[in-house]
């Protein structure tokens, strides 16, 4: 910025360019582009804003079309064998060809932990500034503005992206809306498939038997902590899930003990959520946990000890053994179901 | 192995925050060595048990970061290094990259560990910007080490998307802990009495040619306009009684008022 005097007109820069055009890491899990993906899509539709996108993985090239649906004008698709897994370097190397041949002013990824290692990852190989987890983006008046939890969702910061140049942002799942939209024939160019240096070898990914219904995207999610004591408690729980069609979920403590998988753990350093309602069954309440589902629309919440943190966020708490409170749950529930 | 910790005194979360006038209230904090930089320590101390080595724990801060140095020394680190310079308050994880990148390319190294995310910001960056700036493979958000390195490549699993990933990483790397990685070891009251005999390097920005132009405030990407509180949810309603009574009342609701299963 040019600015001959100090005087505050000049401040307000007028020549600033209005940001444009963004780029989107498209993530794919079980070879479809999940919802959060197309959420920033419908973001950047309803800003205006010119949106591209970058595909990466094995046989995902068919999902070009669905990111074209949502308002994908351009794909840049690096489709090869070697991208079936996700490795940091090799998807790195792919979005940053992706981010020379666009030039876009963003780039913008879900912050899924795959967003979590290729956004900073990126921003560093491009020199960007970077801001994680975001839940509002303003681009109003040619700023990048932003708001993200932190200190573990106590409180939220308002950042603005100072650094000119290219900005690099991971947004949170469930912050803006996707369209409606089916597919529609993409204008696809291939990315040349970056050859790792052999420095990382993925040698396999344990895929875990997840739920029925996937967390991200569960309307009702039922969690178990520590008070169900044991697997046959999260047995004894599943059946609620079940009638609710929701996701089924757990604490760090249950995942820890090796009652339910990793995928499953719901909170800051497992998934973060935010479903219409939320059952947590048998759970304290820690902040850690607290910061991964406490942005749900419904919370509630059983557990037998009056005084456990969970109570302080929930819109029902049902005080009581669980034991004996989910199966009174689950058949008052059918009642209203039938 | 020659191995580097990264850690950071953050404000301890686990006590009530306040926020007023865009401002975090700094009344009745206090500071404490980020969690997963704990995590990060006992693996790189499980790592040394298990091998030779040393470990030498790094962090960027003012005088309070030295309390979150100390506490390194005395669950088990070698070493500390402080980097403690006025001009480098406000920096982004670039800045503190870039400061961190300085401190280590000093010696040979063979591996970084740093947190998923510190627990002040949660913002999960210096790991892999300063992987970037050293040039080695990165792996983000590590459950298990192989404590056995072979052929100069380390075994290890981390938490991604689609599950477990497992990884082959050759030497030096930079890995960031999950919580999940282990459970961090308490300092014994031997280890605090130790640690005040250990070596710590104090240094400024001058000591490692950094111009102070270009971290801190001043060479920050990024600028934190305010701090809000979150969002408050209504207040809620608590059922207690004979749990038959009380859990048709809550589904009642449910159905009533929140309509959940219309
Ligand atoms: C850095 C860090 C990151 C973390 N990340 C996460 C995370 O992502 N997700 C997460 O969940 N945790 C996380 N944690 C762990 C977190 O701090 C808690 O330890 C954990 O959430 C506790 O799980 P819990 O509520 O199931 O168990 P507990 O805290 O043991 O609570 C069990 C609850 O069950 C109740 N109960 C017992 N029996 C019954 C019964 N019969 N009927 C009804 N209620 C009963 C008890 O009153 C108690 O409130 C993290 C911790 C750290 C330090
Ligand atoms: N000032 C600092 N000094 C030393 N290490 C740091 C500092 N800031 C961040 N780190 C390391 O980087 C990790 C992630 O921090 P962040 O990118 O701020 O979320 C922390 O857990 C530390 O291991």
């Amino acid at each position: 910025m040019q600015c001959p005097n100090a005087v505050p007109e000049c401040l307000i820069d007028r020549n600033r360019k209005p940001m444009s055009k963004i780029l989107i890491v498209a993530d794919v899990k079980g070879g479809e582009v999940r919802k959060s993906s197309l959420e920033l899509l419908g973001k950047a539709a309803a800003d205006g804003l010119t949106a591209e996108a970058v595909l990466i993985g094995a046989g995902v090239e068919g999902q070009a079309d669905v990111l074209a649906g949502h308002g994908a004008a351009k794909v840049y698709v690096a489709d090869d064998a070697s991208l079936e897994n996700f490795a940091v370097d090799r998807y790195t190397a792919a979005a940053a060809d992706a981010v020379g041949q666009s030039a876009p002013d963003m780039v913008w990824l879900s912050a899924s932990e795959t967003g979590k290692a290729l956004g900073p990852a990126l921003a560093a190989r491009m020199e960007a500034a970077f801001v994680s987890d975001c839940i509002a983006v303003d681009l109003s008046d040619g700023e990048v503005v932003v708001l993200r939890p932190a200190m573990a969702t106590k409180v939220i910061q308002k950042v603005r992206i100072k650094k000119d140049g290219l900005k690099v942002i991971t947004v949170r799942s469930g912050a803006f809306d996707a369209a409606d939209a089916g597919p529609k024939p993409a204008d696809v160019t291939a990315l040349s498939i970056p050859e790792g240096d052999g420095r990382i070898v993925v040698k396999e990914v344990v895929q875990e038997q997840t739920g029925r219904v996937d967390l991200g995207d569960a309307g009702t999610i039922v969690s178990v902590g520590r008070g169900v004591k044991g697997p046959e408690g999260v047995e004894f729980v599943r059946p609620l899930a079940d009638l609710l069609e929701a996701g089924y979920g757990a604490s760090r403590a249950v995942v820890d003990s090796g009652w339910m998988p990793f995928d499953l753990q719901v909170g800051q350093t497992g998934r973060v959520v935010s479903p219409d309602v939320y059952f947590a069954i048998g759970i304290s309440g820690a902040i850690q946990h607290l910061a991964g589902m406490s942005g749900s629309k419904l919370i509630v919440a059983v557990n037998k000890d009056p005084d456990a943190p969970i109570f302080s966020v929930a819109d029902y708490g049902i005080v009581g053994d669980l034991f004996k409170v989910v199966p009174v749950l689950i058949e008052e529930i059918k009642k209203h179901k039938t | 192995m020659n191995i580097i910790v990264l850690v950071k005194s953050v404000i301890d979360v686990e006590l009530n925050i306040r926020v007023k006038d865009g401002e975090v209230v700094k009344d009745g904090l206090n500071y404490i060595l980020s969690k997963w930089d704990e995590n990060a320590l006992e693996a790189a101390l499980q790592l040394k048990e298990a091998g030779d080595g040393e470990v030498t724990a790094v962090t960027v801060g003012p005088d309070r970061a030295g309390e979150a140095l100390r506490k390194a020394l005395a669950m088990g680190a070698d070493k500390g290094v402080h980097v403690n310079d006025p001009a480098a308050a406000g920096s982004d994880a670039f800045g503190i990259a870039k400061i961190l990148a300085k401190v280590i390319q000093r010696n040979a190294f063979d591996l970084v560990i740093a947190g998923r995310q510190s627990q002040d910001t949660d913002l999960g960056a210096t790991g892999p910007v300063l992987a970037e700036l050293l040039g080695v493979p990165l792996a983000v958000n590590v459950i298990e080490i192989d404590p056995k390195p072979a052929g100069g490549k380390l075994n290890i699993k981390r938490k991604g998307d689609v599950g477990v990933e497992l990884i082959e990483i050759a030497l030096p790397a930079l890995l960031t802990a999950n919580d999940s990685l282990n459970e961090p070891r308490l300092a014994s009251l031997r280890g605090i009495m130790a640690a005040r005999k250990k070596p710590m390097d104090i240094l400024t920005l001058s000591d490692l040619g950094i111009d102070p132009e270009t971290v801190g405030a001043a060479g920050s990407g990024i600028e934190i306009v305010e701090f809000q509180p979150p969002p408050q949810r209504a207040a809620g309603q608590k059922f207690e009684g004979e749990p038959e009574e009380i859990a048709r009342q809550v589904v009642e609701l449910l159905a009533n008022e929140a309509k959940i299963f219309a």
